[in-house]
């Protein structure tokens, strides 16, 4: 839970799906994205995509899938989807 | 998950929610009656001392806590007194014995609660998760990972809290070599095998056939696997073309079924592995709307025929097992079975949930196959077969008959017998007076009757004792047995006592347990009657006599029944950037691995006298495969060396490359080349190439380490081809 330190995230639960997906436990900002997590592959995307709808009961679009690409890009989606 | 969401949740000025909770605190009659305020507290962030405050304050206004606000408490942490616990669910009081003073001391009584937490289907997702991340921070692995392992359905994050200690455990479980074929993407049913095997006691070790080559995978099964897996879905099994008329679709349909059909007869002459094959669930749609089941065009109707050719094939052999698609999915809704943003993006028929759900049945069919099927029901009476106690109400105050509420224990009686007609036998195991066996008989609501047991032990010794003497008597193991009793302690008893034995955990509540046997796995029969069972073994013998030559015969039908035509073309600007993702991709089939750009493959192909590219389109009767075979060849004179040879999966074995090798010589020949050099260069994944040149003819030409090099006198040999493969040259 140490990830969950203070950060600039509106959703910090972010930082806990990262790290049990991605297992990346590096302070996440809005700029980290696929490029600079390793195991973030087109499967763990998949991953990603399904966490993120079961967390915040929500139904990610063909389009969403394809527009995130980092955490700053999950925030907006989730900010579009009133979470 | 709710206790780290509001952990961290807006920094706001923390006195001021402290003064709230405590306000809180004080009107917590009030607050709870209303249902107001309590459940937005953070109580992970709120003291033990003040939490005791708010349950003293509860207790002088003579308000139970509700199961609600318990949870809350409990799973942020902290410990209720024990009266509390017979208001809370089995999961809330093994989280309550752990929260509470020295839980390291407590660990061979909630051991003990183990099973009834695995087994609990209304265990909720947060507690279970809470539990296993405090076993695992308790350092009890063994529990951690039992409960995530049984629990992973309701919460998949659990196997993550359980840490590394799922990975040490699946280490040193016995490994199953898995082959997993699909007519879709497979590669989330393969993550999911990993604890699915877990589970039931295996370490799943999988590989993956590539994508379209289901019938090839089949027809010809690579040695090494101790069970095939086939995962069918519709639209990969059977792509609708509305183009086509509807008899035409419909005869097209009969034809992939057949030759899915007749693969799975090969498989069974080639291999002695057993293959594990799920039907095609219910659709998502209807492709025909209330005609759907009927029409020609349905969809569903398609689903019912495909099935109805496995099951026929599947009948014919031990070795297959069939996974009822429809039961295997049916706690998810079927809109729920599929997710359709996963199909357009990786061609993932199933969803999560269902990928899930689907591992679990193909582990628990390999589970049954290596353990077979359990062959003695040992049952309880009183509170099993019946309700009340004999020995205390007598015969005639005993629940059982066709009224309510005898009939849940009538009907239990009804599945024991249904178990009888499929094979096991039925042994009595109670405590009581031995003439309680009377009982079936003075009882005019009881459906069993005495002599449907095959061995008996009604006294007062311990079940465990009795169980091992009835095992010898009837010379079977005790890994053979099934124990159904009520009573916790009896089967805590048996679990300790005869590990060997499965004791599952039967639900409370009488009305469950008819349709919870039916569900119960270990009782499952593979085959049911005698005459299938020498049915299939006049199948084994006659198919080992026939094989060799049958399936020899049936390949080349099938090759000969694809009517494969292969278009050869010249490299132009339209292929060009296909065969360059086909130099980058392909793995396996490719000689020699080179990874050729756009700029390489232009110079080579500038003029005629230099070089050459060439790329094969290949349609069958079931449609285009695209462009799939490519090559490129450096001309020096009289002299070419094939610099690459590569060709997509979904074709392989079906002859396309001899062909498209004997078209590459022929255009070579057409140029004045009269010698044709290749190289084969190994990789970690193209050893099924090493030995392509020398089944088109090719002669041997040295090599070192990696490499080995083969020629090819044009003048001198005759180029390969085949009787399978219809070849066109395009411009």
């Amino acid at each position: 839970m140490d990830a969950l330190a203070p950060t600039a995230l509106s959703y910090p639960d972010l930082a806990a799906i990262f790290a049990d997906i991605f297992q990346y436990t590096e302070p996440l900002t809005a700029e980290t994205s696929a490029d600079d997590i390793a195991t973030w592959d087109s499967l763990q995307h998949i991953a990603l995509i399904r966490t993120l709808e079961m967390t915040y009961s929500i139904r990610l679009s063909m389009d969403e899938m394809m527009e995130i690409r980092s955490v700053g890009d999950i925030e907006n989606v989730l900010r579009r989807h009133g979470v | 998950m709710s206790s780290s969401a509001t952990a961290s949740s807006v920094p706001v000025e923390r006195t001021g929610i402290e003064t709230i909770v405590d306000e809180a605190i004080a009107a917590a009659p009030d607050c709870l009656r209303r249902r107001v305020i309590l459940p937005a507290i953070d109580w992970a962030a709120v003291s033990p001392a003040k939490v005791a405050l708010l349950l003293s304050t509860l207790a002088q206004s003579r308000l139970t806590v509700p199961r609600w606000l318990s949870k809350l408490l409990l799973v942020a942490g902290h410990a209720l007194p024990e009266d509390l616990e017979r208001t809370l669910s089995p999961g809330l009081v093994a989280l309550n014995r752990i929260n509470g003073a020295s839980a390291s001391q407590k660990r061979g009584e909630l051991s003990g609660m183990l099973p009834a937490l695995c087994a609990d289907d209304q265990l909720e997702a947060d507690v279970a998760t809470v539990l296993v991340q405090k076993f695992a921070a308790l350092g009890w692995e063994e529990e951690a990972v039992r409960l995530a392992l049984a629990q992973r359905h309701r919460a998949p994050v659990i196997l993550k809290r359980a840490g590394k200690a799922v990975t040490a455990h699946v280490d040193h479980l016995p490994e199953v070599r898995l082959r997993l074929i699909g007519t879709s993407t497979t590669q989330t049913l393969a993550d999911e095998f990993k604890p699915a095997f877990a589970a039931i006691g295996w370490r799943a070790d999988v590989t993956q056939a590539d994508f379209g080559t289901l019938l090839a995978n089949l027809m010809r099964p690579p040695e090494g696997a101790d069970a095939h897996v086939v995962l069918l879905d519709l639209d990969g099994f059977a792509p609708q073309d509305w183009r086509r008329s509807a008899s035409d679709a419909s005869d097209l349909l009969a034809e992939r079924v057949n030759h899915l059909a007749a693969a799975l007869r090969e498989f069974t002459a080639h291999s002695q592995a057993p293959l594990l094959i799920n039907t095609i669930p219910v659709p998502a749609a209807p492709a025909a709307g209330f005609l759907d089941r009927s029409h020609a065009l349905g969809a569903r109707r398609a689903v019912d025929l495909i099935n109805r050719h496995i099951l026929e094939a599947a009948e014919q052999s031990k070795q297959i097992i069939v996974i009822d698609a429809d039961q295997a999915l049916a706690s998810l809704a079927v809109r729920d079975q599929s997710d359709a943003k996963l199909w357009y993006y990786g061609r993932i028929a199933y969803s999560a949930d269902a990928v899930r759900l689907l591992a679990s049945s193909f582990a628990e069919a390999w589970g049954l196959l290596k353990r077979g099927p359990a062959k003695v029901l040992a049952v309880d009476f009183d509170n099993t077969l019946w309700g009340g106690v004999y020995g205390d109400d007598g015969v005639e105050a005993l629940a059982c008959g066709e009224d309510f509420p005898g009939n849940a224990f009538r009907a239990l009686q009804a599945e024991c017998l249904r178990l009888r007609q499929q094979g096991m036998l039925l042994v009595a195991l109670s405590k009581n007076n031995p003439d309680a066996i009377t009982a079936f008989q003075r009882h005019a609501g009881m459906l069993l009757q005495a002599d449907d047991f095959a061995a008996t032990a009604i006294n007062w010794e311990p079940k465990p004792e009795n169980i091992r003497k009835i095992a010898a008597e009837l010379n079977l193991g005790l890994d053979s047995f099934v124990f159904l009793d009520d009573s916790p302690h009896e089967r805590e008893a048996m679990r300790r006592l005869c590990p060997e034995v499965s004791v599952p955990e039967m639900p409370a509540d009488p009305a469950e347990r008819p349709l919870w046997l039916r569900r119960l796995t270990c009782t499952w029969p593979l085959r049911l009657t005698a005459e299938d069972e020498a049915r299939a073994v006049l199948y084994a013998t006659r198919r080992e006599a026939e094989s060799a030559k049958a399936s020899a015969a049936n390949f080349e039908d099938y090759l000969k029944g694809l009517e494969q035509h292969l278009a050869v073309s010249h490299v132009n600007t339209a292929t060009l950037p296909r065969v360059v993702q086909m130099h980058e991709r392909t793995n396996q089939f490719n000689l020699t691995t080179l990874r050729s750009t756009e700029a390489d493959i232009s110079a080579l192909i500038q003029s005629e006298a230099q070089g050459l590219a060439l790329v094969g389109r290949v349609r069958d009767k079931f449609g285009d495969h695209g462009l799939v075979i490519a090559a490129t060849v450096a001309i020096d004179g009289s002299e070419a060396a094939v610099q690459s040879l590569l060709m997509s999966c979904r074709v392989i074995g079906r002859e396309v490359e001899r062909a498209f090798l004997g078209a590459l010589i022929d255009d070579l020949k057409r140029r004045g080349v009269t010698r044709v050099s290749g190289d084969y260069i190994a990789t970690r994944k193209n050893a099924m190439v090493k030995d392509f040149y020398a089944s088109c003819g090719w002669q041997p030409a040295g090599g070192d380490g990696e490499r080995t090099s083969w020629v090819f006198d044009i003048g001198a040999m005759e180029p390969p081809r085949s009787q399978f493969v219809t070849l066109d040259w395009e411009a």
